[in-house]
């Protein structure tokens, strides 16, 4: 019985197309004091491939930060599965999944603000465990691929605007070279300049790197430059 | 290592919260510091001191039992308890010997007395009108003549049985050159110098003494000794010890073997491993055949009295102690709990980040262990310095608590006048010492307790400081390990 069942799942992923980076299949959430009918998110099923920009859109409430936290490995969805480049997450650490695989935005960054940018860029990569000889100079050349001055580096995140914080919070996300970026509102806290500037740094990492970008959003901006959007509707 | 390298930065990074946490902790080490100390160095001098002791077990009466029995049984039980008491079979010799062949007892020896007439030797004794039965009057001497006869003999096993000379009470005046090679064998004696001089005996002379049926039995002296107490015999110009000859216990048991007439009695004393083995060995001795009506009884607590405020001061050092940690691991759990609430968004950003719980743990136990182990050795140098101080005035306060209780005891009994030198007496004559009765305050043999911080103190000391903080790590163990990331992060939007 118990082989039948990973027959299946084996073949399950492998109808899944080389260049799909994510699946979700039938994916649901509840949360844990919610009664048995209650779910934040019901029965999702997307793909997401390599090389796109992604917008999750819907209403307040429709469980769009839910998904991204289950897309993001933060949390473990109560039904169905999630596939990342071929593995279910339900068989993967999501520790190492979180520091390696995928980098996650937010919109109100997320820094350590008793640290300087390149400490906030140079605790990922530790964390990810990767060997990397000068981690100052990798974290240096980040802060300047998302457009920051090198100078910023031994500032302390406080004294940074808002949108070099998000710049930093990209470049801190970049610092293991994750397959995939995932962005709730990260433009929900910047002006309009700022806004674009930040969308062309995930334009770039998409259609020149080749990575997936997942962008959590309701802004009308941030829908126009993406490749595929898909509609979160409020569970009933 | 970045766990570790994170560690140092939050250190270094609160210190506000640090510098309180390592107070409390310091304050605790230094208390603990001082309270081991003590603790140790007073378990080393009370084991010290009850070691220089032989741990004795000796045969006594149940006398409480046999009160008991004459307070409830009325007139009747009255008769029949005082018949029981006078039908106690007494244990011999042999039984003796056969008592001691226990794993629990080391060695054994006793006394056996009974007492004769004077044949060719007169008592020394000068009779006064008041003498008989008169207050003040000459008390019995030590192995009191029971039946009224001249002499008290009393026979030893062996020489560690001689207590009054082990202790000083008697000291050998003159002695022949082979005497303790035939003194507890054949009939030999050590007598008084008073009553060699009363009756003008000298070393080999030989003595002769009747029993009650006039039998005579021979003896030779092949010792003088004189008796160093210094006794209020008002009435008599003799001390107590007068009229008592010393032999051996064989040359005794061979005499009443011989003569039915005669009634000696034994006092026996047994060398035990532990005093806790006490109540097994009594049982032992039932089973041999021992009667009831005795009991047996340690020297334990003469052997302990001198260190009592030495223990007491132990005692309140160990509950201090524990109200201390007790205290600080409550506090320190607090402290954490709230600083771990303060650090929630740290932690979010870490989970996020793919830190794992384990490795945020070991971070926020790390951070602590270091201003735990900080703080512990500044704590240890301070209680290092005070533990002599506190130690001593804390046992001299306790002795101080003995001294005014032995006072007002003694006051209850008529009190101590003052005397023009500056000095005091006791009023009403002869008081009683006080130090010597049972569940009085005891005389003080340690006045200092130098409690000294070893190794032993140092490697307790970090065994109570690691667990401290393993307690109050708890507090960020068991957040991390409750909080969610996501939940944590959406608070803080």
């Amino acid at each position: 019985m118990a082989k039948k069942t990973k027959e299946n799942k084996l073949s399950k992923i492998t109808e899944i197309k080389d260049n799909i980076i994510l699946s979700i299949q039938n994916a649901s959430y509840q949360y844990s004091d919610a009664t048995s009918d209650e779910y934040a998110i019901k029965n999702i099923n997307y793909d997401f491939e390599k090389g796109k920009i992604y917008a999750i859109r819907g209403r307040s409430g429709s469980g769009k930060t839910t998904l991204l936290s289950l897309i993001s490995g933060l949390e473990r969805c109560s039904k169905g599965t999630i596939i990342f480049d071929g593995k279910d997450l339900k068989d993967i650490n999501l520790d190492t999944y979180r520091n390696s695989q995928i980098g996650i935005v937010f919109q109100s960054y997320n820094l350590l603000p008793y640290m300087t940018a390149s400490e906030n860029i140079i605790l990922s990569m530790d964390a990810s465990g990767l060997k990397i000889e000068n981690k100052k100079q990798k974290a240096i050349e980040l802060m300047e691929s998302v457009g920051l001055k090198s100078s910023y580096a031994d500032r302390k995140v406080l004294r940074l605007s808002g949108g070099e914080q998000q710049r930093v919070a990209i470049a801190r996300s970049l610092s293991y070279n994750p397959k995939m970026i995932v962005a709730d509102e990260p433009t929900g806290n910047l002006d309009k300049q700022t806004e674009s500037e930040i969308l062309d740094i995930f334009k770039k990492l998409a259609h020149e790197e080749g990575k997936c970008v997942i962008i959590v959003t309701h802004s009308p901006n941030v829908c126009e430059i993406v490749d595929e959007i898909y509609d979160l509707k409020k569970v009933k | 290592m970045f766990i570790f390298k994170n560690a140092w930065i939050s250190i270094t990074r609160n210190k506000g919260r640090n510098i309180l946490i390592g107070a409390i902790i310091l304050v605790i080490a230094c208390a603990c510091t001082i309270t081991l100390a003590i603790n140790n160095t007073a378990s080393d001098l009370i084991d010290s001191y009850s070691n220089s002791y032989q741990k004795e077990l000796t045969l006594s009466f149940d006398r409480k039992q046999m009160m008991k029995d004459f307070d409830t049984k009325g007139e009747e039980g009255r008769e029949q308890a005082k018949e029981k008491f006078e039908n106690i079979a007494s244990y011999s010799v042999d039984d003796v010997t056969t008592f001691a062949e226990n794993d629990h007892i080391e060695s054994y020896y006793y006394t056996y007395s009974f007492s004769l007439n004077g044949n060719s030797i007169e008592k020394a004794e000068i009779e006064t009108e008041s003498q008989p039965g008169s207050f003040g009057g000459r008390p019995n001497g030590k192995g009191q003549n029971k039946n009224s006869l001249d002499f008290t003999l009393n026979g030893y096993s062996s020489i560690e049985s001689m207590s009054e000379f082990i202790n000083g009470t008697y000291t050998m005046n003159e002695i022949t050159d082979n005497a303790w090679d035939i003194a507890f064998d054949g009939n030999y004696v050590f007598i008084n110098k008073e009553l060699a001089d009363y009756n003008e005996l000298n070393l080999n002379d030989k003595i002769t003494l009747e029993d009650e049926s006039g039998n005579t039995y021979e003896f030779e002296i092949i010792g003088i000794f004189e008796d160093n107490e210094e006794e209020d015999v008002m009435m008599s110009m003799f001390s107590n010890s007068a009229n008592t000859i010393i032999t051996n216990a064989n040359a005794l048991v061979s005499i009443d073997n011989s003569n039915d007439s005669i009634k000696g009695s034994i006092n026996s004393t047994f060398i035990i491993d532990d005093y806790e083995n006490a109540e097994s060995i009594q049982s032992d001795f039932y089973e041999k055949g021992l009667d009831e009506t005795y009991v047996v009884q340690t020297n334990q607590e003469i052997a302990e009295a001198g260190v009592t405020s030495v223990k007491n001061v132990k005692s309140f050092a160990t509950t201090f102690l524990i109200i201390t940690l007790l205290i600080g691991g409550v506090v320190l759990f607090i402290l954490n709990m709230i600083n771990i609430r303060e650090r929630k968004y740290e932690i979010g950003v870490f989970r996020t980040i793919g830190i794992s719980k384990l490795k945020l743990t070991t971070q926020f136990a790390s951070e602590l262990l270091v201003v735990a182990l900080i703080a512990l050795i500044i704590g240890c140098c301070f209680g290092a310095t005070m533990s002599k101080s506190v130690s001593n005035s804390l046992l001299s306060s306790e002795i101080e608590n003995s001294i005014t209780s032995r006072n007002e005891m003694q006051n209850n009994f008529g009190g101590m006048k003052e005397r023009p030198d500056g000095n005091s007496e006791n009023r009403g004559g002869n008081m009683p010492d006080f130090n010597k009765m049972s569940g009085t305050p005891n005389i003080q043999a340690y006045d200092r307790v130098d409690a000294v911080v070893n190794v032993t103190v140092i490697l307790e000391l970090l065994v109570i400081g690691l667990s401290l903080v393993f307690v109050s790590s708890l507090a960020s163990m068991i957040s991390i390990q409750r909080f969610s990331p996501l939940t944590i992060l959406k608070e803080r939007s």
